[in-house]
Order: C-alpha cells, then sequence, then structure tokens
C-alpha cells in the first residue's frame, strides 16, 4: 500500500489503460499492454521524476505497446542505425540497418525482443523490440 | 471368610482397574499406528505427525496448502474409535520455482546489455542484478529493456555517470 501511494500517479494512469497491477515481497509490479507508445513513455517519465536513477528497487514496469502485425513501427535508437539481423538474436549476422526515425513494417513478433521487420528498401529481417515503437 | 472375601473383591478391582487402564493405552496407541499409516500413505501429508491420547487425535506438523490441511482432519476423523480431531497442522506454501523465469531472463540478457558493455548482470529467483557503470542518457533504455523481461526485481547497483 505504500508503494501505490508512492507511485500513485503511475498507478492510477495504469488503473486507467486497465493494466494488471500487484505488489509482492515490497515491489510494486505493473504490466500489460497499452494502445500507443505516448502512454508507455509517459509511465516511464513519471518513473523517472519519482525515481531518477531507478534505484529503489521496489518498480517493475514492463508495459508493451500494441501493435499489429503489417502495422508501423519507428526506429527510435538514441543516434546510431539499428541493426536488421538475419535471425532473433545478437549472435545473428546483420543483413541491413535502419536510419533513426525511419518509419517501418512490422511482418510478425518473433517474441517479445525480436520483432521480424521489412524496411523501406524491400530488406527483411529482424530487430529488437525496445527500439521500435508502433506508429499509429 | 468375610476378610478374604473383601480382599478379594479389592484384588479384582484393582485389576479390573488396572486392566481398564491399560486397555485404554492399548487402544490410543492402536488407533495412533492405524491413523499415522493412512496418513502415511499420503505424500502430500508426508509431514504430518498424529498423536492419540483418550480416543482424541491431534495433528501436527506442515503442510504445503489449506487443502491438504483439512484433508488430513478427515483422514484421521475417519479412522475408528477416534472421537475427535485437533488439528494444529501448519500450513507453510513452498518456495515459489523461479528456475524458468530465470532461464528465459539468462537466454535474453545478452541481446539486453548488449550495448551497454560497461554494465553486468547476474539473475537469481527472478531477480536481475545490475553492477558496472552506466551514462545517465543509456540508463531509461537499458531499465525499459530489463523490466520487458518481466522480472520479480531489478536491483541497480550501476554507477550513473553525466
Amino acid at each position: 500500500m505504500v508503494l501505490r501511494e508512492k507511485y500513485k500517479e503511475l498507478v492510477d494512469l495504469a488503473r486507467q489503460n486497465n493494466l494488471l497491477i500487484s505488489e509482492s515481497g515490497n515491489v510494486l509490479k505493473v504490466e500489460g499492454t497499452v494502445p500507443n507508445a505516448d502512454v508507455k513513455d509517459r509511465m516511464w517519465d513519471i518513473y523517472k521524476q519519482i525515481d531518477p536513477h531507478f534505484k529503489s528497487n521496489d518498480l517493475v514496469l514492463n508495459i508493451k505497446t500494441a501493435v499489429r502485425d503489417g502495422g508501423k513501427v519507428r526506429v527510435v535508437t538514441q543516434e546510431s542505425r539499428l541493426n536488421i539481423r538475419k535471425g532473433p538474436g545478437t549472435d545473428q549476422p546483420v543483413v541491413g540497418k535502419a536510419d533513426k526515425g525511419d518509419v517501418i513494417t512490422l511482418i510478425s513478433k518473433a517474441n517479445d525482443q525480436w520483432w521480424l521487420v521489412r524496411d523501406n528498401d524491400g530488406e527483411e529481417g529482424y530487430c529488437y523490440s525496445q527500439y521500435l515503437e508502433p506508429v499509429q | 471368610m468375610k476378610a478374604l472375601r473383601l480382599l478379594f473383591v479389592v484384588t479384582l478391582i484393582l485389576a479390573f482397574g488396572v486392566g481398564v487402564t491399560s486397555c485404554n493405552q492399548v487402544n490410543d496407541a492402536d488407533i495412533q499406528s492405524a491413523a499415522q499409516e493412512l496418513l502415511d500413505a499420503n505424500p502430500e501429508l508426508a509431514g504430518v505427525t498424529v498423536t492419540v491420547q483418550n480416543k482424541v487425535a491431534t495433528l501436527t506438523g506442515t503442510v504445503s496448502d489449506d487443502s491438504a490441511k483439512s484433508y488430513a482432519e478427515s483422514v484421521v476423523a475417519g479412522v475408528k474409535n477416534v472421537t475427535s480431531v485437533v488439528n494444529q497442522v501448519e500450513v507453510i506454501p513452498p518456495a515459489p520455482d523461479y528456475s524458468a523465469l530465470d532461464a528465459s531472463i539468462n537466454a535474453a540478457l545478452p541481446d539486453a546489455l548488449k550495448d551497454h558493455a560497461t554494465v553486468t548482470a547476474t539473475v537469481q529467483d527472478g531477480v536481475i542484478t545490475l553492477n558496472g557503470e552506466i551514462k545517465e542518457r543509456d540508463l531509461q533504455v537499458l531499465m525499459e529493456k530489463l523490466n520487458a523481461l518481466n522480472p520479480v526485481r531489478v536491483e541497480n547497483y550501476l554507477t550513473v555517470k553525466k
């Protein structure tokens, strides 16, 4: 209950989006899928305001953004280009690169971490999903 | 003659009394072993011990959930000659098994850490422990990746650099 008070703003936003909120062993867990990247970004902004260096070790924020196969995703690397790989894993050879800000096509999700995409040159391969943000 | 008869009666009473008492003890012991045997036949009741005194069975020990506790009581209540059951069994849930979660996090960690060469991470019981250093602007990216692996907790001991 103390944690729900500490992260009240986050909990309220999570409730509005029907996310799963649970508490166990002094850790508050918020998980689920939100309709767009804005909501996810807002949640992380709130988290960062409360705990700028993510050091209190009492929150797990496992938020995914809804995206359907065939939808568009934007490359959100910090500055480097995003590797497109032959298979789902960093041990796989790089078959192409996507620029920051590029909007490419999601073909399917291999798993939560690796998504199969097609870039604007028609090259297909796998990218790490944390660097892809669904475009509405 | 009268004295002899009295002695006889006294002896009889004593013998009968002792007999009744010892018979009672044998009964309790028999009930107890019958009840224990039934409990031992159920693997989930392996931690339960029964003692019987004056036909009242007392259950002690531990089980993993409430249903096992009440099941132990019903098993012993059904034993012949048991008049009542005192259920002092403690419910201690088993420690959760995190091996599958640890394996899935460990499998995904190299990819998540690929762009963060100065960070090391270990996993135990679903808890990701971070050591090393990181630039402040990379921290949230890393935390988003790690939180997406659905850990129980992230222990962040990273030195955050400007």
